[in-house]
């Protein structure tokens, strides 16, 4: 059977997707928070080379590479639970965040690393000479000019974030994937449901293209 | 006082420095010369750890450290009993000309911040950058930057500033404004080891001149000593060449 396109249900389904938005965004934002925290940790464990350790961080950013981020969330939310109880009262969203920080983590801290080591050893060297530790050396000057290098790929990583946490509806959470789904299935009107979830995720990530735009020339004013 | 004794450096298989021993006293200018390749800066970022000497102790200050059993904790300690002026500069290059200096002062001696800006803006008024004290290493001349590392040196409350080639990088004009700010601190009596290629330097400032050669010192002596009279033929040979390249 063929239907025409109906653009007005386009129109009226907008208002109804944005109000999911939010839990979209939620995802994302507390996301990439975690994502950066573990991402430093796991990069400074490798840069470090702390015995023992970063052949744990190793294998970490192994698995969360090497694995679908599909598969790691179910893994997450239906498989723990079985042997570790505690993880039974987690919720969708929780799994969902926690899901996407470990998978997401294991990108960043590799690019984070590679910022790292780009920067030239003279900087360490020039630290280490007046009597600073190499942690100290590392907070005050070498991260900060790590950072403006990893901005922009760090930047690429939310947005890939962003659209990733449509996978969250496979657990259950009601973002504004789940309730295109939701929309499509009780209009039949799968084409134009998707496709205005589609214009969403669309417009969204323009955005913060515009903001990592903006943000790179700002770093790269500062000195 | 600084007290050099059997230190030695290998990489791999290649010995770079061969059993050096020297002394160098409170305020004593000592300039090191010698040919390319002859273990000159190793010397030198082995008296800062930023090479591990293979055997050997250094004392400086009131840390000695021996490198076969030396420990994390020692080095940071003798490290803080010298600075470093470096070829290239190696500024901070995300901290203006006053953060650098400052750096130091804030990390290391927790002095606190007000009052480690003070003090570095009273080091590169000395060293004639009034003007540039918020300037990013980036925006300045080669020349202006090599003061900066000598005024950043200069703040680390070392016992001895260690120089190492610091005018070989620079384009001739700025090479003048760098030694005169080394021969200002020489007339202050800062204890300075300073490895360089200017013999007209080493000549009128040193109170000492080593003469290295293939990781040995060869010879050691006053300027003139080693200049006009140097007992060893390679030193002859090595200086004849430097002056009339000069």
């Amino acid at each position: 059977m063929q239907s025409s396109f109906d653009l007005q249900y386009i129109i009226e389904l907008m208002p109804i997707l944005f109000k999911y938005l939010g839990v979209t965004m939620e995802m994302a934002l507390w996301g990439f928070l975690f994502a950066l925290i573990l991402a430093l940790g796991l990069a400074l464990v490798r840069v470090f080379k702390i015995p023992f350790v970063q052949y744990i961080a190793s294998l970490y950013i192994s698995f969360f590479r090497g694995t679908p981020l599909l598969v790691q969330l179910f893994l997450l939310y239906y498989g723990l639970p079985q042997f570790m109880p505690i993880f039974i009262g987690m919720d969708a969203f929780t799994a969902a965040v926690v899901g996407l920080s470990l998978h997401f983590s294991a990108y960043m801290a590799e690019s984070i690393r590679a910022s790292i080591i780009g920067i030239d050893k003279s900087q360490m060297e020039a630290c280490l000479s007046l009597g600073m530790t190499r942690l100290q050396a590392m907070k005050r000057v070498i991260l900060p000019q790590a950072s403006r290098v990893a901005t922009p790929s760090l930047m690429n990583y939310f947005i890939d974030m962003i659209k990733s946490t449509s996978l969250a509806f496979t657990l259950g959470v009601a973002e504004i994937m789940a309730k295109a789904q939701m929309e499509a299935s009780s209009s039949f009107k799968f084409f134009e449901s998707f496709f205005a979830v589609a214009l969403i995720y669309w417009v969204v990530v323009l955005f913060f293209t515009r903001i990592q735009y903006l943000l790179e020339n700002r770093l790269n004013k500062a000195y | 006082m600084i007290k050099v004794s059997n230190l030695s450096k290998k990489f791999a298989d290649l010995a770079v420095l061969k059993d050096i021993n020297f002394v160098v006293d409170k305020g004593d200018i000592v300039v090191i010369i010698g040919p390319s390749g002859t273990g000159k800066s190793t010397l030198l970022r082995c008296l800062n750890y930023l090479e591990t000497p293979t055997t050997g102790q250094i004392h400086i200050g009131d840390v000695t450290i021996d490198a076969v059993s030396h420990k994390a904790k020692e080095v940071t300690a003798l490290r803080k009993q010298s600075s470093f002026v470096f070829q290239n500069y190696s500024l901070f290059a995300n901290k203006t000309a006053l953060q650098n200096v400052a750096e130091s002062l804030i990390t290391v001696w927790k002095t606190p911040k007000s009052e480690a800006l003070a003090t570095a803006e009273s080091i590169l008024i000395k060293v004639g950058l009034t003007d540039k004290l918020h300037a990013y290493p980036s925006q300045l001349s080669g020349g202006q930057q090599q003061r900066i590392g000598i005024a950043r040196a200069m703040a680390a409350k070392g016992e001895v500033i260690l120089f190492d080639e610091p005018t070989s990088a620079l384009d001739p004009e700025w090479v003048d404004e760098v030694l005169a700010v080394m021969k200002q601190l020489a007339v202050e009596r800062q204890t300075m080891i300073v490895v360089t290629h200017e013999m007209q330097f080493a000549k009128e400032v040193a109170d000492r001149v080593i003469f290295m050669e293939d990781g040995y010192i060869v010879e050691e002596g006053t300027p003139q000593q080693i200049f006009e009279q140097p007992e060893h033929h390679r030193t002859r040979a090595f200086v004849k060449r430097a002056l009339k390249q000069s």
